[in-house]
């Protein structure tokens, strides 16, 4: 992901007024946006797209509830149907850096 | 059928069981066709049979005789095996012995693996099929580790670890038996694995050699490798797909996967032996040739497919060859003595190369290969998933043909900027995004295709879903195969022209199978959609195909 595209992304997400006040305080911030789109394009690409486009028969990350991050947590770290439980291998931290990629990017 | 009856048809299978097959009957496999001993139906994984009491006039009356719930969601790949009446299949989860005659299950032996192991399974929780010898089954397991069965009662005998799955390792290969040698290979090319061929000593499951499919610093081919990282060492190099063997020639063919990451910047040279041909010792797992199809691959044009080995005619002179439709587009003939390229022609659409130059055997890359490697977003054809992936071909010696089913695709492809290598994640770097086809475009054909020159004797197009299922052809003149929809159908093998179909209860990408038992011809498909196809389709199936394995059986309703 380039610097201007997270820009770009952050931009939005200060943009979307309300809505970006929940988020920042479920810590989505530029930085956690950034190592979350690493995160995704090595480990959740190849299922879910590159850049969460053509999910192709996965979830489409881009439909996520922003509502929802307790369910984003469990089905990361524990697996949903034919998605292996992530638990072990990302941290509390790296979830939270997926989830502020999720809700923030790629949403065009 | 009564319990008693059934009881006797379990004795029978018992007693039969233990006049086990030998090292010589593997060699004759497709010579008896009561038994189907090995993966591809012979050593020369030809995938033909020479029954022929199903054929052109009588297929009018096939029909389903029995069906068997695999009870797996996980998607049905595998080649069935048949010895004394006793069928053997396998999928991720379990191995089953079914009787031929009845469809009665006779034992299951289920696997256990950790649920986070499909994390390194990159296409497909799935398994090919086993190997049996002396009353053993063989096979590995998706957390990568091969162990044996008793064939009469599925009790496990050895169980020997082959890697660890939390590095990127996993195995879905059918096991091939060489020599008294039994022969694996690996998945996790995606993964940054450094790829390698096992052989084990069947009765024990000791280790008796391992080969890995690059070589490291000092050994032969390790030049071909950057020299100031180790790129070698995460470089890939699967072998997911059983190898081939000559015994004359005590000669086995493996192909070798494609080198990690995807992204080919960071690893500049030829990158040996990934996306190469290797023809080994089976005792010892010696490297006697190699041929390279695809040097420093940009493309994942890994070359596991099945390597078919015949004696052809070129240019008026009787030649061992090996052939193979590469995923790269191009059409190989190779002398299968020496590695000597014979031939080598494109069956598919393709932009990457203009051709093979016949002097060196490389391919001469064109503009398209050399923006890809320059890190500019490139229309790719054949895409990463090739002018034709692992659904194997039949060849029948008797036409000279082989009969595919091929794939007509591109997509938009480009590198993205390398990052270190982790253990047990993906190793990949690229962007690989889906083009919209033009209206009437195929996604695939059904294929008739010379050999030497790899034009079409007859091609069929697919209009609705590619064909993911293996190709069987028979002495009947008859070609079988399944659809991504779940019909079992055949063919007219002279022409392409669909004469019968069954339609299953889930989709098919499988390899369908025929045999004898007591002067019957049988065929036999497994059903239940899975794999690298079903994942890339799933929004356009899930409505229309449901999942689910079963194994289907089919033979003449008498007249």
């Amino acid at each position: 992901m380039t610097g201007k595209r997270i820009a770009a992304l952050a931009f939005a997400l200060a943009g979307a007024a309300g809505a970006a006040q929940g988020l920042e305080s479920e810590g989505v911030t530029e930085e956690r946006i950034r190592i979350g789109a690493e995160i995704y394009a090595r480990n959740c690409s190849p299922c879910h797209g590159p850049r969460m486009q053509d999910a192709q028969g996965a979830f489409d990350l881009r439909k996520f509830p922003p509502d929802q991050k307790s369910r984003f947590v469990t089905s990361v770290t524990k697996g949903k149907n034919t998605m292996p439980p992530w638990g072990d291998l990302l941290k509390p931290a790296d979830v939270d850096a997926l989830w502020a990629y999720v809700m923030a990017g790629e949403k065009q | 059928m009564r319990r008693s009856a059934f009881a006797a048809a379990v004795f029978l299978f018992i007693a039969t069981a233990a006049s086990s097959q030998t090292l010589d009957d593997l060699k004759s496999d497709g010579k008896n066709t009561d038994n189907i001993l090995t993966y591809g139906m012979g050593y020369q994984q030809h995938r033909y049979s020479s029954a022929n009491q199903i054929n052109k006039t009588t297929i009018k009356r096939l029909v389903p005789v029995w069906n068997l719930s695999l009870d797996n969601n996980w998607g049905e790949q595998a080649q069935p095996l048949v010895y004394n009446g006793a069928m053997v299949v396998t999928n991720a989860k379990a191995t089953v012995a079914i009787d031929v005659a009845t469809g009665k299950q006779i034992w299951k032996h289920n696997l256990d693996w950790p649920p986070e192991t499909p994390r390194v399974v990159c296409c497909g929780v799935s398994n090919k099929g086993a190997a049996i010898l002396n009353g053993k089954v063989y096979r590995t397991t998706l957390d990568a580790h091969v162990l044996a069965l008793d064939m009469k009662t599925g009790k496990e005998l050895w169980k020997s670890k082959a890697a660890e799955w939390k590095d990127g390792y996993s195995m879905t290969v059918a096991p091939l038996i060489a020599n008294g040698v039994l022969i694996t290979g690996i998945s996790g090319a995606e993964f940054g694995i450094r790829g390698f061929i096992d052989g084990w000593d069947p009765d024990t499951g000791k280790q008796l050699w391992r080969r890995y499919t690059i070589p490291a610093r000092g050994e032969k081919g390790n030049e071909t490798w950057p020299q100031n990282n180790n790129a070698w060492e995460v470089g890939g190099g699967s072998s997911w797909i059983t190898g081939s063997y000559d015994p004359e020639l005590d000669l086995t063919y493996w192909g070798i996967g494609n080198p990690a990451p995807w992204a080919s910047q960071s690893r500049p040279g030829d990158n040996l032996y990934t996306s190469s041909v290797l023809a080994l010792r089976p005792k010892t797992g010696e490297i006697v040739w190699h041929y390279q199809f695809t040097p420093g691959d940009a493309y994942d044009y890994d070359s596991n497919w099945e390597l078919i080995l015949s004696d052809i005619d070129v240019a008026g002179q009787r030649r061992k060859v090996l052939m193979q439709l590469n995923r790269n587009g191009f059409l190989y003939v190779i002398d299968r003595t020496n590695g000597q390229l014979t031939s080598a022609k494109a069956y598919e659409k393709m932009n990457w190369a203009s051709h093979v130059d016949m002097a060196t055997g490389r391919p001469v890359e064109t503009e398209v290969a050399k923006k890809l490697r320059a890190s500019e977003q490139v229309e790719l054809w054949p895409s990463t998933t090739g002018g034709k992936n692992w659904p194997h071909a039949a060849y029948n010696p008797n036409t000279g043909l082989l009969y595919a089913n091929t794939i007509h695709q591109a997509r938009m492809f480009r590198h993205l900027e390398t990052k270190p290598h982790v253990p047990g994640q993906r190793y990949m770097f690229v962007e690989n995004l889906p083009i919209a086809k033009k209206p009437g475009e195929p996604h695939g054909h059904i294929d008739a295709i010379d050999p030497l020159t790899a034009e079409k004797k007859w091609r069929v197009p697919l209009t609705d879903f590619q064909i993911w299922s293996a190709m069987l052809a028979t002495g009947g003149g008859l070609l079988f195969t399944g659809k991504t929809t779940g019909e079992f159908i055949a063919l007219d093998a002279d022409n392409g022209k669909q004469l019968w179909q069954f339609q299953t209860g889930s989709g098919i990408n499988a390899m369908p199978v025929t045999f004898t038992h007591n002067g019957r011809q049988y065929v036999t498909v497994l059903s239940g959609l899975g794999g690298l196809y079903w994942n890339q389709q799933r929004e356009r199936l899930k409505d229309i195909v449901p999942q689910g394995g079963s194994v289907w059986t089919f033979a003449l309703l008498p007249e």
